[in-house]
């Protein structure tokens, strides 16, 4: 599985939602990514790619396209 | 009680901590044990109650105050792709004193042990307990948290946050199955209470009902409880174990 496919993955876990809906989702932008439903994105997001995140980029995890960005620190490359 | 189960327990090379240990350890949990540092005797100790219990006993070290050690420490918990079924933070300093008598930095010093590192690692341990979505975080405070009386502004003040922050990660963890309570010991005959003033000691034994010191292993008999599936309704709650005050 490529990172792009993991990381869709890991919205479609936390979010119930299908894949089409990832591209362009923002943080309380749809009822499921509420800050419950953020803490599981994480969860997910860290298991799947082996990593731990800082509570700074946690916070600032505020979309799916900001979220890859914040994922090229830990090495994560799209 | 407790056979497959994973759970850290930290402050592990001595007092409540220690005892707590091999409490868990009995009940059949495995345990990642933390202590501040290595020594001979912690090692010969895990050693000693991993096999007469037949657990597996992985120790961990980290200055609680120590975010840099911590996180690597979490990390390596992560990467054994172990699931960590109950924290109990434990570790703690104590202090007592007047608050006019208090520097500030003392008061620091107090919190950033027994309150800010706590936060800190329960943040990162319950980011592991959410992808499991269950698990028992337990706070050891203190009576002296809810309790408050004069020579407490620095000791008592840093567990009443804590037992605070216990009832807000109760209501902010439980959607993720994840239960926090907190255990306020009285005096228990651990070093720390050596240490104490004895004519304060003698005096707070004599206001129990029982009219004496709690034992570590009564401290670790109500962490077994609520951490198991029997407290499975019990969140948010600080549970004294104090003799009857
Ligand atoms: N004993 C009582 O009467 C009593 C009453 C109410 C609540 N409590 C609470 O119960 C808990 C355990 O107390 P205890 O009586 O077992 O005390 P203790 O015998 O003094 O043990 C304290 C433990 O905390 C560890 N610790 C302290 N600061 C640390 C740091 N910066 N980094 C890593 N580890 C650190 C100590 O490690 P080192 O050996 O390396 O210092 C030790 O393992 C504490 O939270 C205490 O506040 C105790």
């Amino acid at each position: 599985m490529t990172n792009i496919e993991k990381y869709i993955q890991s919205f479609t876990a936390a979010f119930d939602i299908e894949a089409e809906q990832c591209e362009g989702l923002e943080y309380q932008g749809i009822e499921t990514w509420d800050s419950v439903g953020h803490m599981g994105l994480i969860a997910e997001l860290e298991d799947v790619f082996d990593i731990m995140m800082d509570t700074d980029d946690i916070i600032d995890f505020s979309s799916f396209e900001k979220g890859k960005e914040i994922l090229g620190k830990y090495d994560v490359e799209f | 009680m407790f056979k497959n189960k994973n759970i850290m327990i930290t402050g592990t090379n001595r007092g409540i901590g220690r005892t707590m240990l091999e409490a868990f350890a009995r009940e059949g949990a495995n345990i990642w044990a933390h202590a501040r540092k290595e020594t001979s005797e912690f090692t010969e100790n895990l050693k000693h109650v991993s096999e007469i219990n037949a657990v597996e006993i992985m120790p961990i070290f980290f200055d609680m105050t120590n975010s840099l050690e911590m996180k690597q420490a979490v990390k390596e918990i992560s990467d054994s792709k172990k699931t960590i079924d109950v924290l109990v933070n434990n570790a703690g300093i104590a202090h007592g004193g007047l608050f006019q008598m208090t520097s500030l930095e003392k008061m620091r010093d107090v919190f950033d042990v027994n309150y800010f590192s706590v936060l800190e690692l329960t943040q990162l341990i319950s980011r592991l307990m959410v992808r499991q979505k269950k698990g028992s975080i337990i706070n050891i405070a203190s009576i002296s948290g809810l309790d408050l009386k004069a020579g407490n502004c620095a000791y008592g003040t840093s567990k009443a946050a804590l037992i605070a922050a216990t009832k807000v990660l109760s209501y902010e963890l439980a959607p993720q199955g994840i239960r926090v309570n907190a255990i306020a010991p009285g005096l228990t005959d651990t070093n720390m209470t050596v240490l104490m003033e004895k004519k304060a000691g003698d005096a707070m034994v004599r206001e129990t009902a029982l009219n004496r010191l709690g034992l570590p292993e009564e401290i670790a008999q109500t962490a077994i409880f609520l951490a198991s599936d029997k407290a499975s309704f019990i969140t948010g709650q600080t549970l004294r174990v104090d003799g009857g005050m």
